[in-house]
């Protein structure tokens, strides 16, 4: 009697875990094991398979696309936290002002592109940027007859424009997060340090900034992660990797490669090295993030 | 008590759906991507069903292009429900020709065309795309010449005769005086072509015109030769530099549409299926174009080209092949249903036998009373034969970005001679020839010839 009430002890995380390790072993452990079997196969469809071992990561090396799209992701990534972050804070700070009349409707207002799905935007964009017809090119040469009505963004300038259209989408976003961090400063420091005589800047750089730094590495974390994997605002502003693929990022190359040509093998090998890029992007943060709380 | 609840419906679900028998449609299932098609073959389908047991008719389904292509393809490659036949245009179909003949999902049609003496009754360049390794895969739907279609508006109250107008410099030289007009940037007000570096379809239409190609007969990539390194060179000269003629005006959006309404730019590359875009989306164009062949590269050379393609199959895993075929033949060889479908879309059919009805020969008020359609059939039996790969569309991006690279490299050192030019290009396309057959010497399952 006394055995069976233990094993039903024993038994019970199990039992309650199971539906939990069921799920995850299912639709997260299997497919990533059999992704990674995928990754060192090469594919023509689900059925026609054959063993190349670490060929797919050999060619992906070699591979120019692959490179061209690396690269492109790498300069998206970097203009997200160099551009988009600091432009959602300075955003943020605006609008936490007391004093500033309608702050709520101005919230409103940037937040809302991010209420609009990346393909409505990356279509808005391709008609913005137009040459000639665009509003871009069109409201410049008006402010600015010297400027060019036939500046070729999505031609030439394909990362520009596509920087510019995702600081429209994703300021606002951020700008959220940084708000609420903002809120959550005590205001008895700033004001002790205004007493103190500290000017805005001072304000900023010793109390703003470290209070709101774990909002901050989040959302640089955030950033980053959702830049790796950024495909649908390409893909419908440039219909496609754009000219001479200057639009092409790595989630784009590894869609192409697994559902437009097929090779799901070579697209599992891609999909492995952008979580290893991920992996190691997150890791160095925590790195980083450690070794400043430990000074 | 809740979660016993959940998990017995789960459960009972999934038996359920595991045991329900799959619905079977009636008949034969057709597949096609385009509207117009679906439209077209409506009262063609309506009355063979009224005449058929119901094991015989037809279920025609219409599948947005790419969608009909992941379902056609998973088909093929991991046996889900299929149709019995399909239509698909070029890349679809060369994404089916992917590995041997024993690999390939549509079914050899062959022998079946010879037997029924269409070999004889079909344009011969027609069956080109649709044809790998001697053996054909499909029943031609189009030949899809192409022509010049210029604002007759502008041109001759400029007093330009395009009779004279028989090589693409003729057509440079003879147009020039249209793009004198300045804007305050000093930039001409119209541009003699719709061209940019990007625009493949017209790029893929003048290497083809001019004797250029992506695969030889042994699908190997030809990027790299001396033909298409001169049209590239050529093009480039065209978009760009101190000689440009052409400007982008691109289709299907409404700023190139606006662009094309407002004459900025002259002339465009003319498949017969883009005559039937732009008679709905430009209306107001009606009797201000006409159409003329493409001026030729060389005096005596081609003065037409090719653009897209659809072919109609039978997949090898359809029921009842000898049914589809009888129904194929019955729907591509019905001279009510190639009329109609040119009265909708102003596309041609392949079989010479039809070109002679009064429906092709009718002035069409579009292109300023010219008869459009045996314009375009004059042209049809000459039309440049391509051949098919699962690669052609990355061949066609590759030869794209190569033009981008020379127009690029040429205003990076503000160099336009024909030289630089040719000498540029020569080394874009080395690099794309060797893209293109890296990829495809990797792919195991692309070179299985028997």
């Amino acid at each position: 009697m006394k055995l069976c009430a233990t094993s039903s002890v024993k038994a019970a995380p199990w039992l309650f875990l199971a539906p939990f390790l069921l799920i995850f072993g299912a639709f997260t452990a299997w497919p990533l094991a059999r992704s990674l079997i995928l990754a060192c196969q090469q594919t023509f469809g689900p059925t026609n398979t054959v063993f190349v071992g670490l060929d797919n990561f050999r060619f992906l090396l070699t591979d120019p696309l692959f490179w061209t799209a690396l690269q492109n992701t790498f300069v998206y990534a970097l203009s997200s936290v160099t551009l988009q972050l600091p432009l959602a804070l300075g955003l943020a700070l605006l609008l936490n002002r007391p004093s500033l009349r309608g702050r709520t409707l101005y919230r409103l207002i940037f937040f809302s592109p991010s209420l609009v799905g990346l393909v409505f935007a990356g279509i808005i964009f391709s008609i913005i940027f137009e040459k000639r017809t665009g509003l871009v090119n069109v409201g410049l040469h008006r402010l600015f007859p010297v400027f060019d009505l036939d500046f070729p963004w999505l031609q030439n300038y394909v990362m520009p424009a596509l920087i510019l259209a995702s600081l429209w989408m994703y300021v606002g976003f951020n700008m959220i997060y940084f708000l609420a961090a903002l809120q959550n400063v005590p205001r008895e420091l700033e004001e002790a340090a205004m007493i103190d005589g500290a000017n805005a800047w001072h304000r900023f750089r010793h109390i703003i900034l470290p209070e709101i730094k774990p909002v901050t590495s989040f959302v640089v974390l955030l950033s980053l992660i959702g830049s790796f994997q950024l495909f649908e605002l390409p893909w419908a502003l440039l219909s496609g990797p754009g000219p001479e693929n200057r639009g092409l990022t790595i989630v784009m190359y590894l869609y192409q490669t697994g559902f437009l040509t097929n090779d799901l093998g070579y697209a599992s090998a891609i999909g492995w090295v952008l979580a290893v890029i991920l992996f190691t992007l997150a890791l160095t943060q925590q790195w980083f993030n450690r070794k400043e709380t430990r000074s | 008590m809740g979660i016993w609840i959940i998990g017995l419906i789960a459960i009972i679900s999934t038996v359920l759906v595991f045991f329900l028998p799959r619905p079977q449609t009636q008949g034969k299932s057709f597949w096609t991507f385009a509207k117009p098609l679906y439209e077209n073959y409506q009262p063609v389908v309506t009355r063979w069903n009224e005449t058929r047991p119901p094991e015989e008719r037809i279920n025609m389904v219409h599948l947005q292009l790419q969608a009909l292509e992941r379902r056609l393809m998973s088909s093929f490659l991991s046996g889900t429900p299929g149709p019995d036949l399909v239509e698909v245009e070029r890349a679809t179909a060369g994404q089916a020709f992917r590995g041997g003949p024993q690999d390939i999902g549509l079914s050899d049609l062959t022998e079946r065309i010879r037997k029924e003496g269409l070999l004889e009754r079909i344009n011969p360049p027609s069956l080109a795309l649709w044809t790998r390794q001697g053996r054909i895969y499909g029943l031609p739907h189009d030949v899809h010449p192409v022509l010049l279609a210029y604002r007759a508006d502008i041109v001759e109250a400029a007093g330009i005769d395009v009779s004279e107008i028989e090589t693409w410099e003729d057509f440079s030289r003879i147009m020039a005086p249209l793009m004198a007009d300045r804007d305050d940037q000093g930039r001409p007000k119209r541009y003699l072509l719709n061209l940019w570096e990007t625009n493949t379809l017209a790029i893929e239409v003048l290497l083809l015109q001019a004797g250029g190609s992506l695969f030889n007969s042994d699908e190997q990539p030809t990027l790299d030769s001396d033909r298409n390194v001169h049209v590239v060179a050529t093009l480039v000269s065209w978009i760009a530099g101190p000689a440009r003629i052409a400007a982008d005006a691109p289709e299907y959006t409404a700023s190139g549409n606006s662009l094309k309404l407002q004459g900025f730019v002259i002339a465009s590359v003319m498949p017969d299926w883009l005559g039937g875009f732009w008679k709905g989306d430009m209306p107001s164009l009606s009797g201000k174009l006409k159409l003329m062949p493409l001026p030729a590269w060389e005096k005596g050379g081609l003065r037409t080209s090719v653009a897209g393609g659809t072919m109609l199959g039978l997949p090898k895993a359809g029921r009842n092949p000898d049914l589809a075929w009888e129904f194929a033949i019955h729907l591509y060889f019905n001279p009510d249903v190639a009329v109609a479908f040119y009265g909708k879309t102003g596309i041609i059919p392949p079989i010479p036998e039809f070109w002679s009805l009064p429906a092709f020969n009718a002035p069409d008020p579009y292109f300023s009373g010219q008869p459009a359609g045996q314009l375009f059939i004059q042209q049809a039996p000459y039309v440049p034969a391509r051949i098919n790969s699962p690669y052609y569309n990355f061949s066609l991006a590759c030869l794209t970005n190569a033009v981008g690279a020379v127009k690029q490299r040429a205003l990076d050192e503000n160099n336009f001679s024909s030289d630089f030019l040719s000498k540029t290009a020569a080394q874009e396309l080395a690099k794309a020839q060797a893209h293109v057959r890296r990829q495809m010497e990797r792919d195991l399952f692309v070179d299985k010839k028997e």
